[in-house]
């Protein structure tokens, strides 16, 4: 390793680079941030720390309705999109078109929001007519507003959104899981529900939560889909966006982008103060369980 | 892997001929399936279908059922073509620009960080990648805008006298933009494609006395290829794609295909968003098949296989 290390100055260097990469794409973050708590608001020659702006969006009724709206579809979505990466992630072990399951499922990262947008706004006006027809020529009036533009358009298109981000994080922490283990629970006569419940869920639980996570965040996040297929109501980022087209950049769509942020980075930053304790606590036990051995 | 583990994951349970119904079984299976078709309906078909649409003729309101090439013809031999080149240029300087920047950031994570720590260094770039992409886009303006964070430091630092104007609402704004907003996908699928790249291959090239030019371009650019490629075409596509961009940083002239999608849409020329919505995953597939054609993109799933 000598060689590796042997400059160490050019090694640090190189710490430097990748900090500073990941300090300039937090910059704009970290300004919005600053200028929240400003009561003189960008621009301004004086700075006045206030928490009034945060008030302010907390005391504003269209924006705590919106608010509801977001953390409903998030709820919504996390339910479904995480138990479905998980049957995902399991089809993906077992198939034998292993590329064709994953291209399906991985490709909604490479279609650009509005474009995919786009295609399920078409897509759902024309099944919302389909299945009108059919419940005027059949009488079955249950049948008509299915695909009407509302929550259950936007939650289907948050579903796709979000489902190849949740079926990578399953499947990578899947990966380290070892098949023999359910053949082993099942040879005991374990049911597949128990096998998988007992002994394969604590073992990808990690991965489970922060898929969890990263579904509550992206949803949160998310604005182009949800603005093309939401109907009538507003979400937090859709509010948001119209406020700064419409108004531009005012102190409360400074305070709101910061209160979105901070929930993302106290999220993510559980998340990985979590991983690291956890992987610590681990290395600790697999120390204490190596030492027997090691003293033999 | 058996043949009999390799259907879904619920038949084995059948298979193992458990006393269950012939019903509960079956419904394990379609469970297992339910994802995938899932994506089929409401993924594959409405990408597959903007074809169909985008040849319907318009109509005040709608479309109609017909065979037009109206909307092709509108796109080709407009205003919206050129746009749409400048916006794949821009685009392809973004694809250029992160590689640049990300790739050796995931280079130097594989090859110099402890296996153990490599995944912690790789979370750290999911910090910004979490926070909304539309409030990254927006800071960008008091960041950039004339009396804003760039010009001030600069002037401060006595490096310009006067603001530099030539940042935002121009295509730099949106090529600056794209990068903020993808290079930590370029680390990600890097170091992705780094997996390919085993740790013994850089002592074996130290020990030729190889240097870290030719053992970028012999060894780790062949290797790691598929990576770079399909993390490549992700920023590429979603710099044409995405409208927020040139919407948000490019001023009056900047246009991509998904602003022109959503601009068809509020104008209620839905053949020609479905036009434009074809042409892009008409360009998707054919830069994923070119990529398969040549670096054989299935090897980017061996990692996670």
């Amino acid at each position: 390793m000598v060689d590796e290390f042997g400059n160490l100055w050019v090694h640090r260097l190189k710490w430097a680079y990748l900090l500073l990469i990941v300090f300039s794409l937090m910059s704009p973050v970290f300004y919005v941030m600053y200028i929240s708590f400003n009561e003189n608001g960008f621009g301004a020659a004086e700075y006045v720390l206030t928490l009034e702006s945060y008030s302010l969006i907390f005391s504003d009724k269209l924006m705590m309705t919106a608010l509801q709206w977001t953390l409903s579809l998030a709820f919504c979505t996390t339910v479904v999109v995480v138990p479905m990466s998980i049957l995902a992630a399991k089809f993906y072990k077992a198939t034998r078109y292993k590329v064709l399951t994953v291209f399906l499922l991985l490709s909604p990262l490479f279609v650009a929001a509005d474009i995919f947008g786009a295609a399920l706004l078409v897509y759902f006006k024309n099944l919302n007519l389909m299945f009108t027809s059919v419940a005027e020529a059949t009488g079955l009036s249950f049948l008509s507003g299915w695909f009407e533009l509302g929550f259950i358009t936007a939650w289907i298109g948050l579903i796709i959104y979000t489902i190849p981000y949740a079926f990578i994080v399953v499947l990578i922490t899947m990966g380290r899981y070892r098949h023999e283990q359910t053949e082993a629970a099942r040879a005991c006569g374990a049911s597949g529900w128990r096998a998988f419940w007992d002994i394969e869920f604590p073992q990808i639980r990690p991965g489970v939560f922060s898929a969890c996570a990263f579904c509550v965040i992206l949803c949160f996040n998310e604005y182009t889909r949800t603005s093309l297929l939401k109907g009538g109501f507003d979400t937090f980022t859709t509010v948001l966006v119209s406020q700064m087209l419409n108004e531009g950049m005012s102190n409360e769509s400074y305070a709101m982008s910061s209160f979105v942020s901070f929930t993302a980075i106290a999220v993510i930053g559980s998340i990985i103060l979590y991983t690291l304790i956890r992987s610590e606590s681990l290395g600790q036990v697999a120390r204490a369980k190596a030492e027997p051995n090691m003293a033999g | 892997m058996s043949s009999a583990e390799k259907q879904a994951p619920g038949r084995s349970n059948a298979a193992a001929g458990e006393p269950e119904g012939v019903l509960v079984p079956r419904l394990q299976s379609a469970a297992f399936v339910l994802p995938v078709t899932f994506m089929v309906v409401f993924f594959a078909l409405p990408v597959a279908l903007t074809a169909v649409w985008s040849v319907f003729e318009r109509t005040m309101f709608w479309m109609e059922p017909g065979f037009t090439l109206f909307a092709y013809e509108n796109f080709f031999t407009s205003a919206r073509l050129i746009n749409f080149l400048a916006s794949m240029y821009h685009s392809f300087i973004s694809v250029v620009i992160c590689l640049i920047l990300g790739f050796p950031i995931a280079v130097f994570v594989r090859r110099r960080i402890p296996q153990v720590a490599q995944h912690r260094v790789v979370l750290l770039f999911i910090l910004p990648f979490m926070v909304s992409e539309i409030i990254r886009i927006f800071a960008l303006r008091p960041i950039l805008q004339r009396n804003g964070l760039v010009n001030e430091t600069l002037m401060n630092l006595g490096l310009i006298s006067e603001p530099i104007t030539a940042i935002l609402y121009t295509p730099t704004g949106v090529v600056i933009g794209e990068v903020l907003s993808f290079l930590p996908f370029v680390v990600f699928s890097g170091f992705l494609a780094m997996e390919a790249v085993p740790k013994y291959i850089f002592e074996v090239c130290d020990d030729l006395g190889a240097g870290p030019y030719r053992t970028f371009k012999d060894v780790i650019l062949p290797l790691a290829a598929p990576g770079i490629f399909a993390g490549s075409v992700f920023i590429f596509v979603n710099g044409i794609g995405v409208a927020l961009l040139p919407n948000t940083l490019g001023g009056p002239g900047a246009v991509n295909a998904g602003l022109i999608a959503t601009q068809a849409i509020t104008a209620l020329d839905f053949p020609l968003a479905m036009a434009v919505s074809a042409i892009m995953m008409g360009t998707l597939m054919l830069l994923l098949y070119i990529g398969h054609r040549l670096f054989n993109l299935t090897h980017i799933l061996d990692p996670i296989s």
